[in-house]
């Protein structure tokens, strides 16, 4: 089993989620999160105040899938959350050892 | 020992087929409480066959260590029922509340393993005991920890054993105890109801509500008994023969707690254990059941949670009337400051303990009375009190044949609803129904469950809630909110915006259509029905219309130029987007307790001041009306309706325009401003004066010409009148529209209505050169006394030349005084500035001047701007503070 973790433009989640569909994805975790890369913080004055947001929102979604969905998965958020400009976020893989349904403690691809 | 099981097997048999018979007969159409006092019965015989067979002496009693002839009691022990099983009220999967009873320590040493014997077979047969031992004088000490145990004793009853160790319990200790303790007893009943309340938001209009423990729930039916009953034996020192809630309320509790242990009772068959949450599922099944509403005409969930929420409401409406009326149940401090409280009754009212009472009951009767009362709840955050509650309900018919409507309901209910408290005031209103009566726009979302993931209250709650979220921003403490708040205070009619939201969701009442549609329909029917102008009907409905757009906006990206220029566009007026922008918090947060992450109050407010900012820096955009595809597409309908009516002298006159102005000003004022242009004498001005809410109108409209703008601030400066806001604008023909909004801060126009011509002839010979305006000015600064301001505005300087095509951007905040305009606005004529746009506005003691200036028709040059910077500094510094020279 995979863990998909993407970090993505708040504005790209309903595209991203609908490409996920697309692929056959039922589940995900979906986070408010805040950050920054390359694409550093924004400041904007507003009645002689300055704003400064270092930390820009972002979206997070994690998304826990057997091996084979993996590639799948990268291309549909790969594709969807692109824009071709600095800020448009990170895609992270990662294994995972087990999975278990709390309801009724079923393990393994089919807790998923 | 084959005794023993076979007890415990035909115990077992007994309980599960009486258990399955109770359920087969309640789902069947059976009442909860004739299902309760059976299952009470059953655990009953099972407890005392265990008890004979465990203590009553017999040839296979081994677990008592004392002595028992055949048949024999054991002396000293009473098995006694207390809490809900005490009360008759076993529920399918609740706790058996068993009290072991001793005289005295040593009674229990000797009976401890009878009582752990009795207790183990207890379990075995799966019942879910909650055992406890105590002595009689443990019974009769309060333990402050554990009220929860003296409050169990006042639903006790006898089970087995020493009858006569139960009844010195029952007769003596319990009164004795509750007697001494009441104060308390009460004190730390409240609180632990309070508390409770408050994890439940302490409203009863959730979409799945908790049965029990929610506000109106069970506990709150018991919380009405146990306060009544332990008031009434404090007096008496003795059990009370007969409930002492008056009839009414004992009326209405008795009527909720059949509904409620019959809905309790299903909720433990349905969900097949201890979970009496009220699920979308369970609201069907009881539905289609009719769950405690046998004759009741139900048509879906929706009708069957109307039910539930009309008897939990008066189920929490009695606990909390008892909670305020009983004396000990507040602290010290709550009573003095209620003491306190008391003092703002009126020649209507009377405040006593928090409880509004009517000082003429009958003279309710009068609509405007009536409306009174709801914004003196409305304003002092106090509750009616139970007589006042039945005299308002027994008006309401007399009311309902003749609902006041117009202008006379939209002003108590627009003061009303800027009060603090107005939510509780909306609150009260909905639960007596009279709401409904004065809005029925508003009866369709009364107790509405929308099945929605997020929600957690029902519509109308949430609507009164979104209001509430506004008004405590007031009292906020926190950095996050205070940004909303001190938008909050610069909204020209906030009652507008309170009014939106008591709308904005009224759609929702019609199941399967747009609610922004369907609020829109229903906006319009109230607006008429409160006879609002149509400046004010046009804000409220763009609020409803667009409540959700903010909300949208803030899932594109926020940093993005593009999507900041298209929503601000679509906004049009900085007005507008601070309403919204305060609507959209205010909504998001009543959705439930964490709905509105720091995440999200972050991304809303950059949204917000990306769009202000881009609203300020765009405003020169200009109207031309053979480019139509330039314009809006509402742009494009307002030229066009005013076309319709005026034709060509209208876009003549708007030709060239910023397309601010048309934002700013309704087809009303245009048409005025045409007209006073179309009477336009050369060399002459057109006045208009009016007075708008807090403050006066003045509107100007003349050819442009060099200091135009700084005479008119300079006069009202003269006249002593404060400028609070100012907009200026012209057009392609060089007609000026300038609109200043001052207050009178010596009543001048309100104490003298002469005055208002001599203020017109008096700008009109200033603009024209025949008054000197310095002059007006010194005589005025002679008799001004001098005021240190409280907050220290520091001045800052900005300008942009990026933001325009033609003009160059001039942003100046400063600390707000008298005559501040007028200094700025003749610095920049006297060095040639036109100004294209001014948009002045004042925020507490700030004063945030926004100019659109040209010179020689073009931009700024780098070195006018160095000069006028230099200039303006100066000019706005601080005086010099001048110690006193010491006398020689």
């Amino acid at each position: 089993m995979t863990k998909v973790e993407a970090i993505i433009q708040v504005s790209k989640l309903d595209s991203v989620k609908e490409a996920l569909h697309e692929v056959g994805v039922e589940g995900m975790t979906v986070f408010e999160a805040r950050g920054h890369g390359r694409q550093k913080g924004h400041t904007e004055t507003y009645r002689g105040r300055e704003y400064t947001v270092d930390l820009i929102p972002k979206v997070k979604l994690e998304i826990v899938c057997t091996d084979d969905m993996t590639e799948k998965i990268v291309q549909a958020i790969a594709s969807a959350a692109r824009t071709g400009k600095i800020g448009d976020g990170k895609i992270f893989v990662s294994r995972i050892d087990e999975a278990i349904r709390i309801r009724n403690d079923e393990r393994g691809d089919g807790a998923l | 020992m084959s005794s023993v099981i076979s007890v415990r097997n035909e115990l077992r048999d007994l309980y599960a087929t009486e258990t399955a018979a109770i359920g087969r007969e309640f789902l069947g159409g059976g009442d909860g409480r004739k299902a309760l006092a059976r299952r009470t019965a059953v655990v009953d015989t099972i407890v005392e066959r265990l008890w004979r067979e465990t203590f009553v002496g017999s040839a296979s009693s081994p677990s008592s260590s004392i002595e028992l002839t055949l048949g024999e009691q054991p002396k000293g022990l009473a098995l006694i029922a207390t809490g809900g099983y005490g009360r008759g009220c076993l529920f399918p999967h609740s706790d058996i509340d068993l009290l072991f009873l001793h005289s005295n320590e040593a009674a229990e040493s000797d009976l401890k393993n009878g009582i752990r014997n009795l207790s183990q077979q207890l379990w075995d047969l799966r019942l879910k005991l909650s055992p406890g031992t105590r002595n009689l004088s443990e019974c009769e000490r309060l333990d402050p920890s554990n009220l929860e145990f003296a409050i169990s004793l006042l639903d006790c009853r006898f089970v087995a054993g020493d009858r006569q160790l139960f009844l010195k319990l029952k007769e003596k200790i319990i009164p004795r105890m509750v007697a001494r303790d009441c104060q308390s007893l009460i004190r730390n009943l409240a609180e632990l109801t309070r508390s409770r309340h408050h994890k439940f938001g302490n409203t009863v209009f959730h979409l799945e509500p908790n049965v029990k423990d929610g506000p109106g729930g069970l506990r709150d039916c018991n919380v009405a008994n146990w306060l009544a009953l332990i008031s009434a034996m404090e007096k008496l020192k003795a059990w009370p023969e007969a409930s002492t809630l008056p009839l009414s309320s004992r009326r209405s509790l008795d009527s909720a707690l059949d509904f409620e242990i019959s809905v309790r009772c299903f909720l433990h068959y349905h969900h097949g254990r201890h979970d009496n949450t009220l699920t979308w599922e369970a609201q069907d099944e009881a539905a289609t059941r009719r769950i405690g509403t046998p004759d009741a005409e139900i048509a879906n969930a929706a009708d069957w949670m109307r039910a539930y929420f009309g008897h939990v409401r008066s189920v929490h409406r009695i606990c909390n009337q008892l909670l305020e009326e009983i004396p000990a149940a507040r602290s010290l401090l709550y009573r003095q400051f209620q003491g306190w409280r008391s003092r703002i009754a009126s020649n209507e009212f009377s405040v006593v303990d928090g409880l509004v009472f009517l000082q003429q009951p009958d003279g309710i009767r009068d609509p405007e009375k009536l409306l009174r009362l709801f914004h003196f709840v409305a304003e002092h955050g106090v509750k009616l009190s139970t007589t006042t509650e039945f005299k308002v309900e027994q008006a309401l018919p007399a009311l309902a044949a003749t609902p006041p409507r117009g202008s006379e309901l939209w002003l108590y209910l627009q003061e009303t609803l800027v009060q603090r408290h107005a939510a509780d005031a909306l609150r009260s209103m909905s639960a007596l129904r009279l709401l409904a009566i004065l809005l029925p726009e508003l009866q369709g979302i009364e107790a509405l469950v929308v099945r929605d993931f997020y929600h957690r209250y029902t519509v109308d709650e949430h609507s009164f809630l979104a209001i509430e979220n506004l008004h405590r921003l007031k009292e906020t403490h926190s950095d996050g909110e205070r940004r909303f708040a001190e938008l909050l205070g610069e909204v020209e009619q906030p009652e507008l915006l309170y009014l939106a939201l008591l709308l904005h969701d009224s759609g929702k009442g019609v199941p399967e259509a747009n609610h922004v549609e369907v609020g829109l329909e229903l906006t319009d029917s109230c607006a008429e029905r409160l006879d609002l102008d149509a400046t004010d009907r046009e804000t409220v409905r763009y609020l409803v219309g667009s409540h959700l757009e903010m909300s949208a906006a803030m899932r594109r990206d926020v940093f993005d130029p593009a999507n900041v220029k298209l929503f601000s566009e679509r906004v049009g007026t900085p007005e507008r987007l601070k309403m919204l922008c305060l609507m959209t918090y205010a909504d998001i947060k009543a959705v439930n307790p964490e709905a509105m992450t720091p995440w999200k109050a972050d991304t809303l407010w950059q949204l917000y001041i990306s769009c202000a900012n881009y609203l300020s820096r765009s405003a020169d955009e200009r109207v031309h009306t053979h480019d139509a595809g330039y314009l809006g597409a509402s742009n494009l309908a307002h030229l066009n309706s005013l076309a319709g009516v005026a034709g060509k002298r209208v876009k003549h006159f708007f030709e060239g325009m910023p397309q601010r102005y048309l934002r700013i000003h309704g087809v009303g004022d245009v048409l005025t401003h045409a007209d006073m242009a179309a009477g336009l004498r050369p060399g002459g001005v057109q006045l208009d004066l009016k007075h708008v809410r807090h403050s006066y109108e003045l509107t100007l409209v003349a050819t442009d010409r060099p200091f135009l703008f700084a005479s008119v601030s300079g006069a009202l400066a003269g006249w002593g009148m404060n400028i609070v806001k100012a907009n200026a604008f012209s057009n392609e023909a060089g007609i000026v529209v300038d609109t200043f909004y001052f207050t009178d801060r010596f009543r001048t126009l309100e104490m003298n209505l002469q005055e208002w011509d001599r203020l017109k002839q008096s700008i009109a010979s200033v603009v024209k050169g025949e008054i000197d305006v310095e002059r007006m000015l010194r005589d005025r600064a002679k008799s001004q006394k001098t005021t240190s301001a409280k907050v220290k505005v520091s001045t800052q300087i900005e300008f942009d030349d990026q933001c325009s095509a033609h003009s160059t951007l001039l942003q100046v905040l400063t600390q707000d005084a008298p005559g501040l305009l007028y200094r700025i606005s003749s610095l920049l004529a006297r060095h040639d500035c036109n100004i294209e746009i001014a948009l002045i506005e004042t925020e507490g003691q700030m004063a945030i001047d926004v100019f659109y200036l040209t010179s020689r028709s073009g931009k700024l040059s780098p070195e006018l701007q160095r000069v006028l910077g230099i200039e303006l500094r100066l000019e706005l510094a601080p005086a010099p503070v001048i110690a006193a020279t010491p006398k020689s």
